[in-house]
């Protein structure tokens, strides 16, 4: 039996509907053919090409076309976008809001990008804030979360997560990839920031569905700052117990909102800080080492075997 | 006779399920009849989510590689014909009991038996590989022989399995067989082409309108897979691409300009027509991943047309290109919207299937990464220091040494 024939024989069960019966076979059937998700993509990645066309621009001719022309260009293309949403956009409410059309979203994201390219071309170019400057980072923060929340955007809601991580030191340049002790307890500082913030917008009800965002970047942070902290001190520390707890909090989370995701998470960075640690604590005993990986391996099995029996998940 | 452990059937319910599931999330069925639909369509089969299912992969691909590590370091070989042996050996079990898990405990895509199965494979072709070896053959035939091996394991594995990606894996080793021949670059590309297109032909011959929704879905995607390869066989500047990144330009693969170009202007025309081609044909048989493979080839397509020609390149061509996408993509949504029922020939640019929530998706990571590029993107100070000194700029406003 396949989809067509099954929808045919719950109708005369009388089991669905006629109309929807006919809906369903005309989605099965490709009579009606959405093609919204495509048209996305490339609205998503034509944004993001023309965010960075322009930023090569700027950086290969800036001398050429002069700060002024640079500045305004970018301040138009901001400021005309964020027109456009504020014009366009639907009132602001707690709960989820669509978004007026496909492109919206997609517009309030480029405004944004540009916004933070000419805010960067001007503080790199004047200095204006001197040794201040990362409170650029910080006014940029406040202004992409106030976007995020009013016009109801994730994208923007990301944007504001990593900018707020890059206030904290975390940027792309490859020498802020050394997770000095410092770094770390930015890094710790930072996930349970984002966590509070996530949990209190959550419970006040204000966009609800953020939270996954604001949980990832916090899972992500916390977990690899612990498990580089558990690298280095091994388990003479509080990092080895905080790993443990924190993994074991997203494991909990998990089962119970049933988002599996999370418990991938859990697993995995739990699984590293443990190897670390015993790993040695066994040192060059090559037998045992082997050993562990085996029967370890077999008792993760095991247990998600178990968890996935729980929760039958198809 | 079938070789796959799964009966017509049973997958097909699998498929059944997933659309009623689809459409329970986009609110075109109750509760009540995603169940009734359930109950008509009972795979009898042990799924699993994707979380599960890639923590089961891990560990499993953990756990065997430990135990044919732990095998080896005891009985501390010396005779590499019999550590060959063992590998083709432990292969073999591993196979064994990816089947027997499959077979007694009903398991599908559950993380395990793909694992095993995969470990299998990569034991048993390694095993070949130094036996081969072992037994004077060439490099250029081991070369030739392994992937072979691979192509054929792989495709087994897809027979038996079901496991789409192993069909990727028995392709990209294929693949790799035309340039083992000491032939020319031109004639090697000439060779895989060809061989792709006879598989092509082939997926096209065995997808029959009276097929089972789930194999017509599964040789689409074998097909978008195959466009793809055909296309990056043809697309001669996207290697050159790499040949830029590398600064290596005295390797053909990596300098399209050394191809005759009899052979250069024809894979240019051939960038334009598999595209095309694909799009069409994704329109007019309605199969979403063609039009998406098309669509994205004709993206490269566009990005690599200046290469061809030998055209300046300029820092402003990605916004172009991005402004074009931008453009078609809200010319189409409004010529859709605008017609009847927000409907033309069918199509819509309405959302009628909600995607399923992950938590986080590729395109909120895209959006967090923004800040960092924006930074990696700007200029240096002025070079005369006309203002201030010192310094760098970055992502949403600043950087700086912290």
């Amino acid at each position: 039996m396949n989809v067509a024939k099954l929808l045919r024989k719950l109708r005369y069960e009388k089991k669905l509907g006629s109309s929807q019966v006919e809906l369903l076979l005309d989605l099965q059937e490709r009579r009606i053919f959405s093609v919204h998700r495509e048209l996305r993509f490339f609205l998503y990645i034509g944004i993001l090409m023309i965010i960075t066309g322009a930023g090569l621009t700027v950086k290969k001719y800036f001398i050429n076309l002069g700060d002024a022309a640079i500045i305004s260009a970018l301040t138009l293309c901001f400021a005309a976008a964020f027109i456009y949403c504020f014009v366009q956009g639907r009132p602001y409410e707690k709960a989820e809001v669509a978004s007026p059309n496909i492109a919206f979203d997609y517009i309030l994201f480029f405004g944004c990008a540009f916004y933070s390219m000419d805010v960067a071309y001007i503080e790199t170019q004047y200095h204006l804030l001197g040794d201040l400057w990362e409170n650029y980072l910080l006014v940029s923060v406040a202004l992409f979360f106030f976007l995020a929340y009013r016009f109801d955007n994730r994208l923007v809601l990301s944007l504001a997560l990593s900018t707020l991580a890059a206030w904290f030191g975390f940027t792309l340049s490859a020498h802020r990839f050394y997770f000095e002790n410092y770094y770390r307890l930015y890094a710790i500082a930072y996930a349970l920031i984002v966590l509070c913030c996530g949990i209190l917008l959550y419970r006040s009800a204000v966009k609800k569905h953020f939270l996954d965002i604001y949980l990832n970047f916090a899972a992500h942070f916390l977990c690899i700052a612990l498990v580089s902290g558990v690298a280095e001190y091994k388990i003479l520390s509080l990092y080895f117990p905080a790993l443990l707890l924190a993994c074991a909090a997203l494991a909990f989370y998990s089962v119970k909102v049933r988002k599996f995701l999370y418990m991938l998470y859990a697993v995995i960075y739990g699984y590293i800080g443990i190897s670390i640690v015993i790993v040695d604590q066994i040192h060059r005993q090559t037998f045992l080492l082997f050993t562990y990986f085996i029967v370890t391996s077999m008792l993760v099995i095991g247990l998600i075997f178990k968890l996935s029996r729980m929760f039958k998940e198809d | 006779m079938t070789l796959n452990l799964y009966s017509p059937q049973q997958e097909e319910n699998i498929y059944i399920r997933k659309r009623a599931k689809a459409w329970r999330r986009s609110g075109l069925i109750t509760e009540e009849q995603l169940s009734a639909i359930n109950g008509h369509a009972d795979p009898q089969l042990r799924q699993t989510n994707l979380f599960f299912r890639i923590l089961f992969f891990v560990f499993t691909l953990l756990g065997t590689g430990a135990v044919v590590g732990l095998f080896v370091w005891l009985l501390d070989f010396k005779d590499t014909s019999f550590i060959a042996a063992m590998l083709i050996l432990f292969g073999a079990a591993f196979y064994m009991a990816a089947d027997y898990l499959a077979g007694k405990y009903l398991l599908y895509r559950h993380g395990v038996e793909e694992a095993l199965v995969i470990v299998a494979m990569v034991l048993f072709c390694a095993g070949c590989s130094i036996l081969l070896s072992e037994n004077h053959l060439t490099l250029t035939h081991i070369r030739i022989v392994v992937p072979a091996l691979l192509a054929i394991t792989a495709c087994w594995i897809y027979l038996r399995f079901g496991l789409l990606y192993a069909a990727a894996i028995s392709i990209v080793a294929l693949s790799f067989i035309p340039f083992q021949f000491n032939l020319s670059p031109a004639a090697e590309r000439i060779m895989l082409f060809s061989v792709l297109c006879v598989i092509f032909v082939f997926s096209l011959l065995a997808d029959k309108p009276d097929l089972e929704d789930f194999r017509k879905n599964r040789y689409a995607k074998i097909k978008a897979c195959l466009l793809a390869a055909m296309y990056l066989t043809v697309n001669l500047e996207i290697l050159g691409f790499s040949g830029l990144l590398m600064r290596d330009t005295h390797v053909v693969h990596l300098n399209a300009q050394l191809f005759p170009p009899s052979i250069y202007w024809s894979s240019y025309v051939l960038t334009f027509l598999i595209p095309a081609a694909s799009i069409y044909w994704g329109i007019k048989s309605r199969k979403r991943l063609i039009i998406n493979v098309g669509l994205v080839m004709a993206c490269v397509t566009l990005a690599t047309n200046k290469s061809y020609l030998g055209w300046t390149r300029y820092a402003w061509d990605p916004a172009i290109l991005g402004m074009i996408l931008v453009g078609l993509s809200l010319l189409i949504t409004r010529w859709l919207n605008s017609g009847a029922d927000q409907r033309r020939f069918g199509f819509t640019a309405r959302e009628i299937l909600k995607p399923e929530e992950g938590g986080i998706t590729p395109a909120d990571m895209a959006a967090a990464l923004t800040p960092g590029v924006i930074e990696t993107q700007q200029p240096p100070a002025h070079p005369e220091e006309k203002y201030f000194g010192g310094g760098a700029s970055g992502g949403g406003g600043a950087e700086g040494k912290y």
